[in-house]
Parts: C-alpha cells; sequence; structure tokens
C-alpha cells in the first residue's frame, strides 16, 4: 500500500506542478498585457496620431512613425508574399522527393527561425552601403526577408492538405498544370494562405532589429522612401531608454498600438483557419 | 487461366444481335493490347488485351488489388501526374494508339472524361465547376456557355435541383448531387469515351440507383467504362464484363453470357461470392 | 450526341506542343525557390565579407579576447558571446520545465474544451513582439526584481560558498539573471507547442495499455509518452534555443550593456544581438563595424547549427511517424 500512496502522491505534486506551469505561463501573458494597457492607454490621444514625434522634453505623436510601420509593412507585404507563394508552390507541386526541393525547405525552415538582427546586418551591406544611406526601402527589404520564409512554410503546408483528387480532376478534364494549381489548389487552400500572411504581417509588424540599420528612423514626417523612415519600434526603441517622460509616455503608447495590431491579426488569422475548417 | 486462354476465350467481334434492346450494333471503340502497368517495380497489370466498345457499358470487376483501377486509369494516362508509374503496350483508340510518346495528355484528356470514387467538386460554384473543362478549350459567348452548362447539368439529371442556385458552391451539395455534378462536368467537354472509378461506391443507397438510370441513359451516346465492386451492380448496369485477377485479365465477355455461363472456374468463383 | 463542336478528335490529339503555361509556371517558381536559398547564401556571403578586416586584424584570437575599446579599437568577442551563451542557458532552464509542464497539461491533464482557449493563449506569448517584451522588461519587471527578487536571493543564496559568487553584487535589476528570465518567457511557448505537437502523435493505444495496466498520468506522460517522443522534445527544445540566442530587443532593454565577464548572474553584461543592437548605428572606424559585424557572423554560425540541428531532429521524427 504504501508504494501506492507515493505513486499517487507523486502524480498528484506532478500534476499539480504542471498545471502551476500553466498558470505561471499565463500569469505572464496576463502581466504584460495589463501593464502595457495600464501605461499605454494614456497615451492614446488624437494627437498621437495627429502629430510627428517631438525633440525631447515636449509633447507630441507618433504620426510619422506610424504612418513608415505602415508603408514599409504594406511594401514588405507586397514583395514578400508572392515571393513565398510561388516558392511554397514550387516545393509543393513540382518537387515531390527532390534533393533540390528537401534543401530549399530545410533552409527556408532555418531562415524561419534565424534571428532578425542578422536579416538587419544582410541588408545593411547589402543595400544601405551600396546606396551609400539608410532607407525606407532597405527597412522593406529587411522585413520582406522576414516575411518569405513564414509564406514559404504556410503555403506548402496549405496545398499539401488539397487532395490529390481534386487536382486529378481537374487533369482528368484536360486541364494543363498550371492551370490545375492556379485555378484549383489555389482555390481550395485560399484560406489557409491568407491566414498565413496574416500571420505573416503580425510578426514583421513588431520587428525592430532588422529596421535598426537599414530604415533608421526619421524624427520628421517624411513620404521619401529613399532615405530613413520613422516606424513605431525604432521609435519606441530610442524613447523607452532615453530619460524623458514624454518620450517614455509615447514609447509606451507606441507599445500598445504594436500590440493590439499584432493581437487582432493573430486572433483574427485563427478565426479565420477555423471557421474555414468549419466551412466544409 | 493464363493470359493466353484468358485471350482466347475472349470474343473480340461484337455479338450477334442478342441484346434486349434494340441498340445501334456496337463496333469497337478502344482497343487494349498487351498492356503492362508498372508502379516502380512492381508490375501491377500483366498483358491486358480487351475491347471497349461504343455506345456500350464495360465493367472492370475483380477483388481489391486486380487492377482494375489502374486499368481504368491507363485509358487517359492520368498516371503520368506520377513518376514512377508506366504503361507499355498499346491502348488504340479509333486507330491512333494513345500510349505513344509525344502525345498531348491534355488534349486527350479533353477527350476522355473520368469521374471519381469520392465526389471531387471545386471550390467555386456549380456553374463554374461545369464550365471549367468547356472554358479550357473553347471561347464561347455567354448565352452559349449557359446553354452547354444547362444541357450537361439535364444529361447528369441534376438540372432541376440546382437551376436556382447556379452561383453557390459546389461544395454545398449532398453527396449525391456532388458526384452528379462530376458527372455533369465530365460530360460538359462532349468526351467520346467516359472513365467512371466506382462512381457509386461512396454513395448511399438511393444515390446510386439515380446513378445507374444514369449511367444507363448516358451509354447511348458514349462509350463507357466503369470500374465496380459491386457485381450486382455490373451485372445490372452493363453490356461487356472484364473479370481481372491480381493484374490479369481472367474473362471478358458479354455481361449476361459471363454472370450465367462462366468459362473459367476463378470467374464463377469470384462471381459466386467463393472469395471477394 | 449533343452538336458538334471544332475540337481535335482523340485520334488527332497529336502533337508535341506541351502548353507554355506550363513551361512558365513551372520555371518562375523554380526560380523563386532558388531565391530561399540565395537569400541565406547572401547573408552568408554578406556577413564574411563585412566580418573579414576584423577578423583578419585579430585572427582567432577574436573569438576568445574579453576586451571592448572602441577607443583603442581594440575588440574581442569573448563577454558578448559568453553573455548569450549563458542568458540562453538561463532561459532553458526556466523554460524547458515550464514548458513541458504546459504541454503535459494542455494534452493530458485540462478539459477538452479548454485546450483550444488555453493553446491559443499561450502561443500569443509567442507572438508579443520582441521590444514589448522589453519596454515592459525594463520599466516593471527590472525594477520589480531589483526591489524583491534579487535581494532574497543574495539573502539565501549569496552567502553559500561556492554558489554564492554567482549571485554576487548589488541589485541592480537588470543584469543577466533577468534577461536570461524574460527570454524564458519567451521562447516556452515554441518550445511548449512543439512538445504539445508530438506529444500527440503519441497513438492512444499505446496510452492505453499503460493506463490499462494501472499506471498514473505521471507514470504513463514521464515513462511512456516522452521517451516515444523524445526526439521531437530534443528538436523543439533546440529550436526554443536558437531563438533564444538571437533574440535581440528584449535582451538589449534589460542586459545592461556592459562588456565584461562576471561570475555573477545578477550583473550586467551584454550578448551578442544586444550589442549590435546598441552599438552598430554609433560605431565609427572600419575596424569598429567590422568587429560587430564579426559578431554577427558568430551569432548566425552558432545559432545555424542550433537551428539545423533542431530541423534534423523534427526530420527524423516525421519520418519514424510515417508522416
Amino acid at each position: 500500500m504504501a508504494i501506492y500512496t507515493r505513486r499517487r502522491l507523486i502524480n498528484a505534486s506532478v500534476m499539480a506542478l504542471a498545471m502551476t506551469a500553466t498558470g505561471f505561463g499565463l500569469l505572464w501573458l496576463v502581466l504584460v498585457l495589463w501593464t502595457l494597457l495600464w501605461n499605454g492607454i494614456g497615451a492614446i490621444t488624437p494627437a498621437l496620431f495627429s502629430q510627428m514625434t517631438p525633440p525631447p522634453g515636449s509633447a507630441g505623436g507618433l504620426l510619422n512613425a506610424i504612418f513608415g510601420s505602415v508603408v514599409m509593412t504594406l511594401i514588405a507585404t507586397l514583395i514578400g508574399t508572392p515571393t513565398g507563394i510561388l516558392a511554397g508552390t514550387f516545393l509543393a507541386e513540382y518537387s515531390r522527393g527532390s534533393r533540390f526541393g528537401e534543401l530549399v525547405r530545410f533552409i527556408n525552415d532555418i531562415l524561419l527561425s534565424a534571428p532578425s538582427i542578422i536579416v538587419g546586418l544582410f541588408v545593411y551591406e547589402l543595400m544601405v552601403v551600396r546606396m551609400g544611406h539608410f532607407s525606407a526601402w532597405a527597412g522593406a527589404v529587411a522585413l520582406a526577408i522576414i516575411v518569405v520564409p513564414v509564406v514559404v512554410r504556410t503555403t506548402e503546408d496549405m496545398l499539401n492538405l488539397v487532395p490529390n483528387a481534386l487536382r486529378e480532376a481537374a487533369a482528368a478534364l484536360g486541364s494543363p498544370k498550371w492551370k490545375v494549381i492556379v485555378m484549383v489548389a489555389y482555390r481550395a487552400a485560399i484560406q489557409g494562405m491568407v491566414t498565413g500572411v496574416m500571420l505573416a504581417v503580425a510578426r514583421i509588424a513588431g520587428e525592430t532589429a532588422p529596421l535598426l540599420f537599414t530604415a533608421l528612423n526619421n524624427q520628421f514626417w517624411s513620404t521619401n522612401l529613399n532615405a530613413p523612415m520613422a516606424n513605431l519600434p525604432v521609435v519606441i526603441f530610442q524613447f523607452a531608454m532615453s530619460p524623458y517622460a514624454d518620450w517614455q509616455v509615447l514609447a509606451w503608447g507606441g507599445a500598445l498600438l504594436i500590440t493590439i495590431t499584432v493581437l487582432f491579426l493573430n486572433i483574427g488569422a485563427r478565426a479565420l483557419a477555423s471557421w474555414s475548417t468549419f466551412k466544409q | 487461366m493464363s493470359p493466353a486462354t484468358a485471350r482466347q476465350a475472349m470474343p473480340l467481334a461484337p455479338p450477334a444481335a442478342s441484346d434486349e434492346h434494340a441498340q445501334s450494333p456496337a463496333h469497337q471503340k478502344v482497343l487494349i493490347r498487351d498492356v503492362d502497368f508498372y508502379y516502380g517495380a512492381f508490375k501491377a497489370l500483366k498483358s491486358i488485351t480487351l475491347p471497349l466498345h461504343d455506345k456500350r457499358v464495360t465493367a472492370f470487376v475483380g477483388p481489391s488489388g486486380c487492377g482494375k483501377s489502374t486499368l481504368l486509369r491507363v485509358l487517359n494516362r492520368i498516371y503520368e501526374l506520377y513518376p514512377g508509374q508506366r504503361a507499355i503496350g498499346e491502348v488504340i483508340v479509333d486507330g491512333e494508339n494513345i500510349l505513344a510518346p509525344g502525345l498531348d495528355l491534355n488534349l486527350l484528356r479533353a477527350r476522355i472524361g473520368m469521374v471519381f470514387q469520392k465526389p471531387t467538386p471545386f471550390p467555386m460554384s456549380i456553374y463554374d465547376n461545369v464550365a471549367f473543362g468547356i472554358r479550357l478549350y473553347e471561347r464561347l459567348p455567354n448565352h452559349e456557355l449557359d446553354d452547354r452548362v444547362e444541357s450537361a447539368l439535364r444529361r447528369a439529371a441534376l438540372w432541376d435541383e440546382v437551376k436556382d442556385k447556379l452561383r453557390q458552391s459546389g461544395l454545398g451539395l449532398s453527396g449525391g448531387q456532388q458526384q452528379r455534378l462530376c458527372i455533369a462536368r465530365a460530360v460538359a467537354v462532349q468526351p467520346e469515351i467516359l472513365l467512371l472509378d466506382e462512381p457509386a461506391s461512396a454513395l448511399d443507397p438511393i444515390s446510386t440507383q439515380r446513378i445507374e438510370e444514369l449511367i444507363a441513359e448516358l451509354k447511348e451516346d458514349y462509350c463507357i467504362a466503369i470500374v465496380t465492386h459491386n457485381m450486382q451492380q455490373a451485372a445490372r448496369s452493363s453490356d461487356y464484363t472484364a473479370f481481372m485477377y491480381l493484374g490479369e485479365l481472367i474473362e471478358f465477355d458479354e455481361t449476361e453470357r459471363i454472370f450465367t455461363h462462366p468459362k473459367q472456374k476463378h470467374t464463377e468463383d469470384y462471381i459466386t461470392g467463393r472469395f471477394g | 450526341m449533343p452538336a458538334d463542336i471544332a475540337l481535335p478528335r482523340v485520334a488527332a490529339a497529336k502533337s508535341r506542343r506541351g502548353a507554355p503555361g506550363d513551361f512558365i509556371f513551372l520555371h518562375l517558381t523554380f526560380l523563386f525557390a532558388l531565391l530561399v536559398l540565395l537569400i541565406l547564401g547572401g547573408v552568408i556571403v554578406a556577413l564574411i565579407d563585412g566580418a573579414l578586416p576584423a577578423l583578419r586584424y585579430f585572427g582567432g584570437a577574436f573569438l576568445y579576447t574579453d576586451v571592448w575599446n572602441p577607443v583603442t579599437e581594440k575588440f574581442g568577442a569573448l563577454a558578448p558571446i559568453f553573455g548569450t551563451l549563458v542568458t540562453s542557458a538561463i532561459a532553458m532552464v526556466v523554460g524547458i520545465p515550464v514548458a513541458f509542464g504546459v504541454a503535459m497539461f494542455i494534452t493530458e491533464i485540462c478539459p477538452i474544451w479548454l485546450k483550444r482557449p488555453l493553446a491559443t493563449m499561450i502561443e500569443l506569448l509567442a507572438a508579443i513582439p520582441s521590444i514589448i517584451y522589453g519596454i515592459w522588461g525594463l520599466f516593471v519587471f527590472a525594477p520589480f526584481v531589483q526591489q524583491y527578487i534579487q535581494p532574497a536571493i543574495i539573502d539565501s543564496l549569496g552567502n553559500v560558498p561556492g554558489i554564492g559568487a554567482l549571485f554576487a553584487g548589488p541589485p541592480l535589476g537588470i543584469g543577466v539573471l533577468t534577461a536570461g528570465f524574460i527570454l524564458a518567457i519567451m521562447v516556452l511557448p515554441f518550445i511548449s507547442s512543439i512538445m504539445r505537437d508530438v506529444f500527440e502523435t503519441v497513438p492512444p493505444m499505446l496510452k492505453e495499455s499503460a493506463y490499462g495496466l494501472g499506471a498514473t498520468r505521471t507514470e504513463v506522460v514521464l515513462q511512456v509518452v516522452l521517451p516515444y517522443t523524445r526526439i521531437g522534445v530534443v528538436g523543439g527544445i533546440m529550436l526554443g534555443l536558437g531563438r533564444a540566442l538571437g533574440e535581440t530587443m528584449a535582451v538589449t532593454f534589460v542586459i545592461g550593456n556592459a562588456h565584461r565577464i562576471s561570475a555573477s548572474i545578477l550583473q550586467p553584461g551584454t550578448t551578442i544581438s544586444a550589442a549590435l543592437a546598441n552599438e552598430f548605428t554609433e560605431a565609427v572606424g572600419d575596424l569598429y563595424l567590422s568587429s560587430l559585424v564579426a559578431l554577427g557572423l558568430i551569432l548566425f554560425f552558432i545559432t545555424f547549427i542550433v537551428l539545423a540541428f533542431a530541423k534534423l531532429m523534427l526530420l527524423r521524427l516525421q519520418k519514424r511517424a510515417g508522416g
């Protein structure tokens, strides 16, 4: 009996530990989000969206930073999404078992988890040094390089889920392969692919490191893609690390904005994914 | 039971007017001659030789793994989608060997329709499903396309049920309706030959019956080859039956003859359910 | 037969033309797949190119010299490398058990209706951008650590002979331990998610056989599930490690940015990514810049090996499961 009691005791403690661990993880989520809300909500004023980043010690907003982030995220998505979709299509539709395909998949997964600051360094060497100056283009390219592996992976996974019978049915009607892919397979996988893009955008919306040495920052309003451009993450970095209270408040506000966007995209992507599986 | 014996037992010429229904005289549309098929190194079909007659239904029957689906898939060369699968031999359609290299497979498949075991509606509207094959090769003005879609859906006995919801997704139909949609899709491109791979096996009995009725109507215009593991269905629906076992053609004959007086003992054993 | 159309009959379907669309599409997708390889190749080339001057100048000593003086232009990577490894180690020590507990809870213990929402919430931890952790760490967590945690540690463990040196020094709040802890929170969702996935691959019948013999849940998990999935678990851990090694912004805010190595984890330090983030845009002088790029090259090298190893482990598990 003693052995059994001991086993039950161990079981109970391990269960309790597992529950504690889960609570522990959730605790930090709640803490981070709560303090973010607490500190950042005060900064969410109309001024935040209408004024530019101020010099230290004065009030202002984040308009130029928001604009810069939106523009660079948009360009990065426009560059990275087709690239990722096409590469993912190759992996799913044309590379069955080929060594080349396996290599691309392998490298892609490594790029997926690679430090984003390395990407920033790469684009710095590639573009900033060549062009002689920082630019929003370089920032967008750096973000695009982060988008690509995410979209490649989700595209390939979603296309692999499309049953072969559907492809055969299209081929049996005399459809050339590319039409089978574009007109049937893509349509069947579209919801999953859109989810992938949303997750990729959520990822780059908060990325700071790749922008540090590419787009840098810009105190003023600028629409010049060929010059440094303000963006939320780098502004937050600069303002938060500074000793100025005004700047710190703005930093929290910017952080809250980014987090809301990211969470919205994430939850939206999941909702889309489960809605589509529910529909079928 | 060797391939040679089986071949001797086969009539290659159409039978005398012994049909119950006054059908047009049967002539040979397809001749499958000495076809071998390989999945990698595994030989799945061994020297198959048999004819398919126009405006008739030929059923391929046999236990699981006998190669009947494989044989069907040789006829529109759909196996070419997969590396490592190959067919050797000849399949002569209207005088041309369609297994010859250099043939445009897409054009070939536009002339041979296929319906699969599980309904495979495309993720698009009912109208677009049926129009898909037509749009691949023809540029039609809208009203002509509408007519073709309607006529295909009528042939598939689906028009009345979907005529008010043509723009809705094909995925919203029931299983039986989806399969009839796939049939409509296949006949919309006006093929000459129809290949049906166990078209009713995933359906309920009522839908199955409707499909069988459909096949009886369709055979007036097409050369139909149907794979079925349901022998009663073969007996009901087909004019000719080919019994296959482990990749070989054991016996081929008119359905009536094969089910009442099979020449091979093996065939008799299968038909009477001694093995399955 | 319905009205005839001008389509070639089967007999005439002979032609040597392949669809031009197929040719274009195949090569288009191939090109972009190749691009993925080229990106990685480009990264390697660019890093080596930028790092070469410093590596040539300092030689192999760069890797094990603990000096970082922009004024005299003497640079050595030991402190950043050390910091990177130590913060990641702390992240693993804290993160792995917690991730395992979470994975175990979600897959084996919690009620079905709770699984999805709980899993989603844990995954949201991964969705929060690094900079948010950084700013939270600097303003909220570090002061908290400074006020409560660190004094407690110093009082209790700081006086223990031997390991006391690990916990020496004034409570600053920021430092290696704080950074490592935040890293743990950031990587635990990744590790936990992979663990969950591999735990789900265990055939239910295997677990049922164990339960059928009267095993407790703990015993089933520790003695059946874990051994069955250990390759995947290792892969997941390595993936988490890869992330921890490369994490930049969260660490930069709270590590203190001191190019030095101290025995105590309560002291500030630096990591490769934090050094890069802090100093790159301010660096003057080719040797300084090149040394920073060299740091990046070293980081890339380390994470590449870890991630490649993780991927190989996960591939092996996939093959074994027949996937």
